[in-house]
Formats: C-alpha cells, structure tokens, sequence
C-alpha cells in the first residue's frame, strides 16, 4: 500500500513536516512493538539460534565445537531420519485430505437452519477444545487391544481383533484416525465461515435461474470455497508436517518407531541423545520442506482462487 | 526408578501447567540469606512427608532453608538440562538413576567424592550395594542414594485360588512360572504383564531375566555387547515363548494399565517394585515373592539418587541431604511413603518393626535386596541408547516381529558400535 501512496504525495510535490512523520513513525512502532518483541524474542532468535546450532556439535548445555555441514551429512546418511521422513509423508497425505473432505459435508449441514444448530456445532468444536494429552489417554483406552470398547464392539460385530496403537502395522492409521478426530472441529468451523459469507444474493440469483440446490452448490458454492480449502490445505499440511504432541502422549513413538515422525525423531535425538546439532539441522531442513511445500500450495491455490480478481 | 505409578500423564500435564511457576519459583531465591532449592517429583504422601521433613530442618536451621520444589519425574533430567542452560540450576535435585551417566560430564553436576569421603558420619557402606553403585560412575560419587528398590514378583491370591495353582515360592523356575501363567490365563485375563514400550521399563525387566539366566549385559570394562549370549538367548526365548507362543501376557504399551488391570483381576501377576503396592485396592488379597530364577534369582534396583548441581550451595545442600539420608530420618519418611530403606542399619532401629507392621509386603523387597540384587546397570554415557537399543529388540520379540536369535544379534551389533564410538 505504502508503495501507492507514496509516488502520488511526490506527485503533488508536498514535502511532509520532518517531525510529524517522525511522531507517527514513533507511534507506529510504540504500538507494534510489544508484538515485535515478543515475536522476535520467542520466534525469531530461537529460529535463528537453531540455524546456528545446527553448525554445531553441542549436548545443548556445554559449549559446542563448530562442525561446520557435518551434521547435514550426518542426517542424509542416517537411515531412521529416512523412515521418519516416509511416515511423516504418509501421514501428511492421509490427514490433510481425510480431514478436508470429512469438514465440508459437516460444514454444509450445519450450514442449514435447523433446530439445535448451535449445539451440533458446539459438539463438532468440542475436540479442538480438548487438550491434547485427554485426547491420547481417551484414544489409548478407546484401542487397548485387549480391553478397549472398539475391539469389543468388533468382537460383537464378528469382525477381526486389531491391534491399534500396539501394531507396527495399524499404529500409523490410528493416529491418523485420532487427529483427525481432534482437528476436524477447526476444518469445520473455517468451511462454515466461508458458506456464510456465500452473499444470499448469488445464491438467490442462482435460483432464480432455475439452479438446483446441487448445482448450487457445486457452481457458486464450492468455487466461492477455494480460498478456505486453500488455507486448510496449507494449515493442515504444515501440522501435521509437525506433528509430535499426539505421538508422546500415545505411542512415544513405537511400537518399533512405527509412529516415529520427523519431530519425533528430532525430540529423540536431542532430548534422549543429546544431540544438539543434529536435532537443530533436523529444525532446519524441515523448515525449508514446509516453506517449499506452503509457497507451491499458495500458488496452486492462488490459481484456484483468482475469479476473485476476474 | 520411582515409577509415576499410573500417573504419568498426571504428572506430565502437573508438569506442564508447573513448568511456568517453576520457572518463576526458582528465580525468586538469589535476595535471601541461603536458599536451597530441592526439585523433586513427589507427590501424594511422598509430597506431604518430604515437605514436612523440609520445614523440620528449616525450624532448625535458620540459615540454611530449603525450599522443595516439584518438578517432575519422568521429564526431570530434561528439565535440569535446560536449568543449565538458563543459569538457573536446582541446589539439589532428584533424579533417576538411569540419569546419572547424562548428567556427570556437566560443568553444574558436583562430584561428592571428597564429602563423601571426608564425613566418616555419613557411614556410606551402610547404604545398601545396589544404592551406593546408582550413585557412583567410573569411581566417582556423584549423588546421595534417595531411593533404592527392586523388583518382586507380585500375584493375584484369589486368581490362583480360582486357577488351582499353588501360590509361587521362593524356589520357583522359569518353568514353574510359565505354566503358572498359562494356567492363569484364560477369557480376558492374563497370567502376566510386561510393559513393551521399548523404554527403559522394558529394559530393566529384561536385565533381571538376563542376569537370572547366568548373563550380562556389558562384557568387561563396558567396551563390547555381552547380552548376544546363551543367557540372552533364553531370556528372549522365555519372552517369546509366554508372549507369542502362550499369549499369557498382557503387553502395556507404556501406558501403566497393568495396575489397573492387577486391581480388577485381569492380571495374575506383575513383576514390579514396592511403589506400586500402595496403588493395589484395599479388596484385593495379593501375595509378594522373588522373582522366579533360572541360574540365580536375580532382582534389578533402579536406584535414585539426589544430586547438587549448585557449587555455591554445595556446602549448604550437603548437611541437609546426610541429615536427610540418615538412618532415623529416612526410616520416617519409610513410614509415611512405604520406600524401602536405603541403610542396612534402618533394619536394626526401633521404629523398624511397626514399619514391617504397616507395610508387610515390602519384607520380600528388603530380603531381595540384601541378596537377589547384586548387580546394577553400568553406569556409562552410552547406557541411554544402549538401553533403546535393547528395549526395540525386547519389543519386537514380545510383538513377535522378530526370532529371539536375529534380534539378539542385531541389537549387540548395535550396541558394540556404540560403544566404538561410531
């Protein structure tokens, strides 16, 4: 904006007082500074600190010795960072769509006037709400293999036994299944705000152009959409590209690092290991994945939005 | 190790929601005349006797007052990292210890050696062996014993009764204890548990079976794996014979349900320490022995310790931990918590009777003690991933995802380049 104002006040050749800009500038950063300092102090100098220290051989209390790439070496080598970084994929790829696509129909119905609305939507929001740790100690009883009421009720069901939490195998899904227990409520709330701003007018225009509710729907509804779906998409992924809460209070990781992502892996390495460097250029290469994977998702879905500017 | 019993997600969202007045609680403390500050995990009983034992020594010493703290357990050398970091270390601390060997290279951990030495009072060789050596890594005295237990074998009365097997003796074989719990386990019930998260609670179950086996875990002078042995061979067979081949244990996935289902007569027997006794309800009539042998009827301690990681308030925190790790004091704490004695002497005080009185199954844990537990975890900076490199074996063949052979021989490779250095 700054850039539009500026050359039409050189146009007009008026020369702004030295000090008023002066004061305003001063108030400017007298308001944003209580932000900035926080932001700077519990987000920048930690980012930048790591960067730093993944230069390092350090156990994170005693001074370390520069290692100069050794640790970036160390991690492309290391096979368990591999593993790590397939199952973090595989759980990016299951989550994010599942939880996208299971939001929007929610969404749609408690888009409708029906009786109670505010209930069903509070009931949807409720998992967000819920800390994280509830939400393991409730999952892990829900799947106990031996004694949890899911298996039961495959049992009565006639179906197979699983093995949930404590199979290498299904580890991996439960937890999927878990999250997207947990953030669908956030999915939901983000798609209604965007049908609500649907203007009734389209809607009714649509109507009276002998538009079904369908077509509706899928023609003036779902493109209006693309904006939510691409902040969720880019939401989503980088969460669950982060993902570690989840698996310290459920399966830490197991069984047999089944459930060991990439931030698992790092706590691992930095908080069981020691392993200051190799934790901090673990940081450091995720973060250029996730800035990589966010700037191709905003463009796609900057393109699939931009009948905003047509 | 003190186990959070049951408690470990308690504990971790206590420790969370403390971690911002902890922060807070130990920075206040530079403007008094000597503050000793002591982060501990207690809670409960624990919590009400240490904080009463901490305000007698403050009534009596004026200048030298501590101030308990709880931090945490199973976080706690974390969080005593990161107080190094922030400059504001604990004067004293609690911690596992498995701990010990992550902690002894630091700048803030002090060596006792010389007060150790230098107090004849303080009679070290009274502690009991398997405490004494929790405290000591490559000759150095690191911290005071706070806590010494073991493992016993801990069963279910009425579910033997219904069963019609003989309660377990002090004799018991492998074999004794396999059939046992094949005949325990039956609709929903498990002869045993064992928890298979691959930590380190995995682990130190395994180093009674590999020690009662005849083995070991380090050959001499910790420089090469020695568990890929006979000994290891029959203790991982044992595992896989009741885990996979009887299905007569319950695996707990780390999440501490073998209590719960001890108490509603799902599981038969546990192997556990005195702990988890004071968590087994009032209803149900349990029975404690040693632990069944093969060669020997080894028992493993995790023993913890309490460390200084303040010089400037070493000389104040040390009277406090000799006074508090004295015979008489510790046997009264013994008596509110129900923590086994860390003194052989403790054993020969007055007060020792009415504490058998009111704790009778800690008898086995004591006798255990004096001669089933000879033997502790070697205390070297690789033990951490030594330890996660055996409980990933211990696990896979407990999910039967590996042979006992293959696993065993993968993890000692392992472990040896560890121990190379590598």
């Amino acid at each position: 904006m700054a850039a539009t104002v500026l050359p039409a006040r050189a146009a007009k050749g008026g020369r702004p007082r030295r000090s008023r800009r002066l004061g305003e500038h001063l108030a400017g950063w007298g308001f944003v500074s209580p932000a900035v300092l926080l932001i700077g102090l519990f987000g920048m100098l930690p980012v930048l600190w790591s960067f730093w220290l993944s230069f390092q051989e350090t156990d994170l209390t005693s001074p370390g010795e520069f290692a100069g790439g050794a640790k970036y070496a160390e991690l492309v080598r290391d096979p368990l960072m591999w593993e790590a970084a397939r199952r973090s994929a595989v759980y990016t790829v299951l989550f994010v769509p599942l939880t996208m696509v299971l939001a929007l129909p929610i969404a749609v119905m408690l888009n409708q006037r029906i009786r109670g609305v505010t209930l069903y939507r509070m009931a949807v929001f409720v998992p967000l709400v819920t800390s994280t740790v509830a939400t393991g100690i409730i999952f892990n009883w829900l799947l106990n293999p031996q004694f949890g009421p899911v298996n039961a009720a495959l049992a009565k069901a006639g179906l197979p036994q699983q093995g949930f939490f404590q199979s290498p195998g299904q580890a991996l899904f439960a937890l999927v299944a878990m999250t997207v227990w947990g953030w669908l409520g956030f999915a939901v709330i983000i798609y209604l705000a965007a049908l609500q701003a649907v203007p009734a007018d389209l809607m009714e225009a649509a109507a009276l152009d002998g538009c079904g509710r369908l077509r509706a729907f899928r023609h003036v509804e779902l493109p209006l959409l693309a904006p939510a779906s691409g902040f969720l998409l880019v939401w989503l992924t980088i969460n669950s590209l982060q993902l570690f809460d989840e698996v310290y209070v459920t399966t830490k990781g197991g069984p047999l690092r089944a459930t060991t992502v990439v931030v698992y892996h790092l706590y691992n390495k930095a908080f069981v290991d020691f392993d200051g460097g190799y934790a901090a250029a673990v940081g450091c290469v995720l973060f250029l994945v996730i800035l990589a994977v966010t700037l191709v998702q905003l463009a796609l879905t900057r393109r699939a939005s931009s009948y905003e500017v047509r | 190790m003190r186990q959070p019993s049951g408690r470990r997600f308690t504990a971790l969202v206590t420790g969370v929601a403390l971690a911002a007045g902890l922060a807070s609680g130990c920075g206040s403390g530079s403007g008094a005349a000597k503050k000793i500050t002591f982060w501990h995990g207690y809670t409960d009983a624990q919590a009400t006797a240490i904080g009463r034992l901490a305000g007698e020594w403050n009534a009596a010493h004026p200048k030298q007052q501590v101030q308990p703290v709880f931090s945490n357990n199973d976080n706690t050398l974390q969080k005593t990292l990161a107080s190094f970091v922030s400059g504001k270390a604990p004067s004293i601390a609690y911690q596992y210890g498995s701990s010990l060997s992550a902690l002894t290279g630091r700048r803030q951990t002090q060596d006792l050696t010389s007060l150790v030495n230098g107090s004849p009072d303080v009679n070290w060789n009274d502690f009991f062996p398997a405490a004494r050596q929790g405290a000591t890594a490559s000759g150095k005295i690191y911290g005071v014993p706070a806590l010494v237990d073991n493992l016993g074998l801990v069963y279910n009365k009425k579910l033997f009764d219904a069963a019609g097997v003989g309660y377990p003796k002090p004799t018991w074989t492998w074999d004794d204890f396999r059939s046992a719990a094949k005949k325990l386990t039956g609709d929903k019930r498990y002869g045993w548990a064992y928890v298979s998260d691959g930590t380190e609670d995995t682990v130190w179950r395994f180093l009674a079976l590999l020690w009662q086996a005849g083995g070991d875990l380090l050959g001499a002078g910790d420089k090469e794996a020695a568990f890929d042995s006979p000994a290891g061979q029959q203790a991982m067979q044992l595992l896989a014979d009741m885990a996979v081949t009887d299905k007569s244990v319950y695996l707990d996935a780390g999440d501490q349900q073998y209590l719960n289902l001890f108490n509603s007569g799902r599981v038969a027997m546990m192997w556990t320490g005195p702990w988890d006794l004071g968590q087994i309800n009032k209803g149900v009539s349990y029975g404690v022995q040693y632990l069944p042998g093969k060669v020997t009827h080894a028992s493993v301690s995790g023993p913890d310790i309490y460390m200084i990681f303040d010089r400037k308030a070493k000389d104040a925190a040390w009277p406090f931990l000799k006074w508090l790790t004295s015979a008489e004091v510790h046997l009264r704490f013994a008596e509110q918590t129900g923590d086994l004695p860390l003194r052989a002497s403790e054993q020969k005080l007055p007060a020792y009777k009415s504490y058998l009185a009111k704790y009778p199954g800690n008898k086995v844990f004591i006798d255990n003690l004096n001669q089933n537990v000879t033997k502790a975890r070697p205390n070297i900076p690789e033990y951490p991933r030594i330890s996660q490199v055996l409980g990933t074996a211990v696990q896979a063949v407990l999910l039967g995802k590996k042979k006992p052979g293959p696993a065993l021989a993968e993890a000692a490779a392992e472990v040896d380049r560890i121990l190379a250095g590598s």
